[in-house]
């Protein structure tokens, strides 16, 4: 597992992973800029049955097969499988990167994750939120500067202590820099605390993430595991870096 | 990687100990149990300070460890023989750390878990450690540990969970259990008491990405363990090289 070479920012609901010459690769982006405005609507749809087995994909069986499933449709997410055991699990779109992530309208980010109930209580209503914006034909600046005001308010929920997410499918697509999803892992939401606090930046050796979330103040934690959800080994998929 | 074929191997072996030791158990505690049931002389948990330092480090990935407060265990408890600069501390667990109940290993003197903690786990699980070693060395069983432990709890000794906390054990060169000898590097992240199921944890010995440990978790600790096996130990090696792994 090359985890070394890899650096994480994430920003609301799902990580992004980008490879350490991101710097580089943004600048290419940024002289393309290949997805300057939202595509139609269609282009970021899936099939039904194909969103609801990526969204299960994100979880070990033993948490997706219990959980609510959301996938996402003309009017925003719906509810497409009641659950039982307090997750949610659903794909995230391209939306949910930071305002200036030249990727922010790519159709082809698929972010399956599946959250812990506290998550899905303070974190999903943020994705919500962006997704109804970004439906009804805002800029990314508008979308996260109402995010931003929504929080402020109070009107936007803060994390929860205890939230947790799964990422472990091998069927995402979380950005051009890895073409793929990363690698399998998990993500724990604390309320803000510097990263070298967790040991996160103090080396290359140290076999987590940390990175603090300043709309919201909290910070997010991301592990790398072993296993895919379904359970081969991480190094042994075609798109882990 | 042989994870998954170690992982089911040692799930196999544990299973199979648990389905040997289930029937028999009782009789077997009392007729030849393997371990001690009550504390042996100090010296047999003791280690050389040098070692136990070195051990300590261990817990950890090196750009933490180095510059981290470094416990070791004397013969009036933990005291420091590191001071250290990035709020992170390094120690060396012994047995009488293991949960009050169903735990043979509670006086185990080969029992050595190299942990380090992060600030926020220093501050508020730290205390955890100390107490229960102050209680061990005073010759307390481990019914009077558990009481001991209740009654400092009552008393307000142990300060609120941060959040934040959590711990290293990466070390390769640790003996958790008889089970799994060194087992397999892992994190530990600590949340108030919460069920294993908001977290989606299973319990050790199974393949799932987060794992619940036995210990604390109202019994009586106010503190909840999880435990997320990563892939490399300390040195960096990897963890399915190791034949202990699980």
């Amino acid at each position: 597992m090359k985890r070394k070479t890899v650096k994480m920012i994430a920003w609301g609901l799902f990580a992004l992973a980008l490879v350490q010459d991101a710097a580089r690769h943004a600048q290419a982006q940024d002289a393309k800029t290949p997805y300057p405005t939202m595509l139609p609507l269609d282009q970021y749809l899936m099939d039904r049955d194909a969103e609801i087995a990526m969204s299960r994909s994100a979880g070990p069986n033993s948490v997706s097969s219990g959980a609510k499933v959301l996938v996402l449709g003309r009017h925003g997410y719906e509810t497409a499988v009641e659950g039982k055991n307090g997750f949610v699990c659903l794909v995230g779109r391209s939306w949910d990167l930071p305002k200036n992530n030249p990727a922010f309208w790519d159709p082809k980010i698929h972010g399956p994750i599946c959250l812990s109930a506290p998550g899905a209580r303070s974190f999903l209503p943020i994705y919500l939120k962006k997704t109804e914006l970004a439906i009804a034909g805002r800029s990314n600046a508008q979308i996260e500067d109402a995010i931003i005001d929504g929080i402020a308010k109070g009107e936007l929920p803060t994390p929860e202590p205890g939230s947790v997410s799964y990422m472990m499918s091998k069927q995402g697509y979380l950005n051009a820099g890895v073409k793929g999803p990363w690698l399998p892992h998990v993500m724990f939401f604390v309320p803000e605390i510097d990263p070298k606090a967790l040991g996160s930046d103090l080396g290359d050796d140290v076999p987590l993430d940390a990175h603090e979330e300043k709309i919201g103040r909290y910070t997010t934690i991301d592990v790398p595991v072993s296993n895919w959800s379904d359970g081969t080994p991480a190094d042994s998929g075609d798109h882990a870096h | 990687m042989k994870r998954n074929t170690v992982n089911m191997i040692a799930l196999a072996c544990f299973a199979l100990a648990l389905a040997l030791g289930a029937a028999r158990h009782a009789q077997a505690q009392d007729a030849k149990n393997p371990y001690p049931t009550s504390m042996v002389p100090l010296d047999q948990y003791l280690m050389g300070r040098d070692a136990e330092i070195a051990l300590a480090r261990s817990a950890a990935p090196r750009s933490v460890a180095k510059d981290a407060t470094v416990m070791v265990l004397g013969k009036d408890g933990y005291e420091t023989a590191v001071e250290g600069t990035n709020g992170f501390v390094c120690n060396v667990d012994r047995s009488w750390m293991d949960q009050f109940e169903d735990s043979p290993e509670f006086w185990n003197p080969k029992r050595r878990g190299p942990v380090c903690y992060n600030p926020p786990a220093a501050r508020t699980l730290l205390p955890i450690t100390l107490i229960r070693t102050k209680l061990a060395l005073a010759g307390k069983s481990k019914a009077e540990m558990n009481e001991g432990m209740k009654a400092a709890i009552e008393k307000g000794k142990l300060p609120a969970l941060d959040p934040g906390g959590m711990a290293y054990m990466l070390s390769k060169q640790g003996f958790l259990n008889s089970t799994c000898g060194n087992c397999s590097p892992h994190l530990m992240f600590y949340v108030p008491v919460k069920d294993a199921h908001t977290w989606g944890a299973a319990p050790l010995g199974t393949d799932a990405p987060i794992l619940l440990a036995p210990h604390f978790n109202g019994a009586p600790e106010p503190v909840t363990e999880f435990i997320v096996p990563v892939s490399e130990w300390s040195d960096g090696t990897s963890a399915d090289s190791d034949a202990h792994s699980h």
